[in-house]
């Protein structure tokens, strides 16, 4: 049985027996069905959509907001074959080694083990998202010195670091994962695709010590349940999504009467996203316009998309105590009067010509504390095949804006002492913050990982802490989120996952 | 002879209209009323910018505490040296969002008081 398959069409009393079940057909599930094809596995990966948008299946993923505004659930996912992907900018950076470190200022932080232990994950990851050659910090400031100089910012806490970005061959950017990656899904001969095929509940042995079998249900064309069948795995691995995985855990209650590996009471907790403020400052830059890999995307001659951004030092998160959040040039402004006057006045007091200075508004990825309240829970109300929907109580502490304020000082500080720039804070009050606040769609924390169950939803080996046989894959699994974007990241941590369910299936 | 003495008169005219008008006008420079900080805010380039920034600068002392603050730190350099070791010290303030080293706010805010 390998080949894309439609759910609708298998009979009601059909009982899948898998060696590996894979939920959620986005990046991560896409990525680990790639990595574990030609093995001896059997995997099934089983899709909620099909291989388009279709607003029934949209749907499920409504749900409810709390007091603090937040994006509508559905909107900043996609429940089709590709997931998330289908919608996003393509934006790479890998995570920095300080985001795997637990921070003594930062409660809850810090990971199972550090960067290296993706490191050698990341080229596969860098492949899978066509981003090009492996460039980042290591390398950006070379390869992009023919399109223009990096700011001279000096020594101290912010550096010109670099995103890459991701670059379906064709005429197609970024890389959509279902469409770019059906084919070889196809080819895989232990790989079957099932569309259509929305998991309604993970069920539980009496001992609640593993995975029995999985409920899956379809949808008829009026919207309503259609078929019902089984799938008993060997393994599964959740890859639905960093909301979508906490309600099936959640909701999957008969046996666990939390919800599966709720049993600390974690599942849902920790949600993040990185909010994304935007026009959070004006640079100056006093000696003309910034290069132009500053303020767009620039394709280097090795195909490599390159944008440059201002990221902390490690040692400067340490020092001010702040989280990893990055600032990045939208786009060229006009200087108000006060604007200009102080731009005068400071470039004289330095000893500087800035006579063709150039102001630049900025816009932040920001980096969210861990923080338990701020949650997913089930409620009441339920989606057209019987799932609870959820409900997101979303929280940004004021210590988070005065934390990324303080970075932004440091921007200012060094400027002035390079005598390259200077800045200008536009950010005042919470008002103002949530003015311009844009938001990632980067669903993170909700499974998180902990080697300690008490802190934890799974180990590091991403297995679901007490339960033999169900992992996680996917950002929900991140204790710590940073500031670098979440898709290449996961799909490194993903194919580690791989390389350890080889072992254990062997 | 006589055309000569034209001639000289006429510029000695013209010099002492355009001596006039840089003194007693604003048309070529501006001028401001004497006060007591006028050796300090001569440190200032362009001191109708520094005015117009010095307006944004909030709780600032009154004119004398800002002048005796400043007083000391330009004797010894300059207020280029004052700027730059304000910004190694870490002294730096917000003026309107701007983030600008202390003396150049109490320079500013001194300029703006007049």
């Amino acid at each position: 049985m390998t080949g894309f398959r439609d759910a609708r069409t298998l009979d009601t009393a059909t009982v899948l027996e898998p060696d590996l079940a894979i939920i959620g057909g986005g990046p991560a599930g896409i990525s680990l069905a790639l990595s574990l094809a030609g093995t001896k596995l059997n995997i099934l990966l089983l899709e909620s959509g099909g291989e388009n948008f279709e607003s029934q299946n949209q749907k499920m993923y409504a749900g409810s907001i709390g007091e603090q505004s937040y994006i509508a659930l559905d909107a900043g996912r996609l429940r089709f074959l590709g997931g998330g992907t289908n919608h996003w900018g393509g934006w790479c950076r890998p995570m920095d080694e300080i985001d795997f470190e637990a921070r003594s200022w930062m409660p809850h932080s810090g990971w199972p083990f550090p960067r290296k232990a993706l490191e050698p994950y990341f080229p596969r990851a860098q492949a899978l998202v066509e981003a090009g050659p492996w460039i980042y910090d290591q390398k950006g400031d070379a390869e992009t010195a023919s399109r223009g100089s990096v700011l001279p910012l000096g020594k101290g806490g912010l550096y010109t670091s670099w995103f890459q970005f991701s670059k379906m061959r064709g005429d197609v950017l970024p890389t959509q994962f279902g469409k770019r990656y059906k084919d070889e899904l196809t080819r895989a001969a232990n790989i079957t695709p099932l569309l259509q095929a929305n998991i309604t509940a993970i069920r539980l042995s009496p001992d609640a010590r593993r995975v029995e079998r999985l409920d899956v249900a379809t949808f008829e064309s009026n919207g309503g349940a259609g078929k019902r069948f089984t799938v008993r795995p060997r393994f599964v691995v959740l890859a639905a999504g960093g909301m979508e995985n906490a309600r099936l855990l959640l909701a999957s209650n008969d046996v666990m009467k939390a919800g599966v590996g709720n049993q600390n009471d974690l599942v849902g907790r920790f949600f993040a996203d990185n909010p994304i403020p935007r026009d959070v400052a004006t640079l100056v830059s006093f000696a003309g316009p910034l290069a132009p890999f500053y303020g767009s995307n620039q394709k280097l001659d090795d195909g490599a998309i390159m944008r440059a951004t201002f990221a902390p030092t490690a040692a400067f998160c340490r020092s001010a105590q702040v989280a990893g959040s990055l600032s990045t040039i939208e786009q060229p402004i006009e200087l108000d009067d006060l604007g200009k006057a102080a731009v005068v006045t400071t470039a004289i007091a330095l000893g500087v010509d800035a006579s063709n200075a150039k102001a630049y508004s900025l816009g932040c990825g920001m980096e969210l504390t861990p923080d338990p309240d701020r949650r997913l829970t089930l409620t009441g109300e339920k989606d057209s095949l019987g799932l609870p929907r959820l409900k997101l109580e979303m929280r940004i502490a004021d210590e988070e804006f005065a934390r990324y304020r303080r970075t932004l000082g440091e921007m200012g500080r060094q400027l002035l002492a390079s005598g390259t720039g200077m800045l200008r804070i536009d950010k005042h009050s919470r008002d103002d913050w949530m003015k311009t606040m844009d938001w990632g769609h980067h669903h993170v924390g909700t499974t998180r990982m902990h080697a300690d169950p008490k802190q934890g939803v799974v180990n590091a080996d991403s297995r679901v802490h007490g339960l033999s046989n169900l992992y996680i894959a996917g950002s929900s699994v991140f204790p710590t989120y940073g500031a670098s974007n979440p898709t290449m990241n996961l799909i490194a941590l993903t194919l580690r996952l791989a390389d350890h369910l080889k072992k254990v299936t062997a | 002879m006589r055309r000569r003495a034209l001639i000289v008169g006429l510029a000695a005219a013209g010099a002492a209209v355009a001596a006039g008008l840089y003194r007693f006008t604003d048309l070529f420079v501006k001028h401001y009323p004497p006060t007591p900080y006028d050796d300090v805010l001569a440190a200032l380039t362009d001191r109708e910018q520094a005015a117009r920034f010095g307006a944004a600068v909030a709780g600032m002392a009154d004119a004398n505490d800002l002048a005796e603050k400043l007083r000391p730190v330009l004797k010894s350099g300059g207020l280029d040296t004052a700027v730059k070791a304000d910004i190694a010290a870490d002294r730096l303030t917000e003026v309107g969002g701007w983030v600008v080293p202390q003396s150049v706010a109490q320079i500013s805010a001194l300029a703006a008081k007049n």
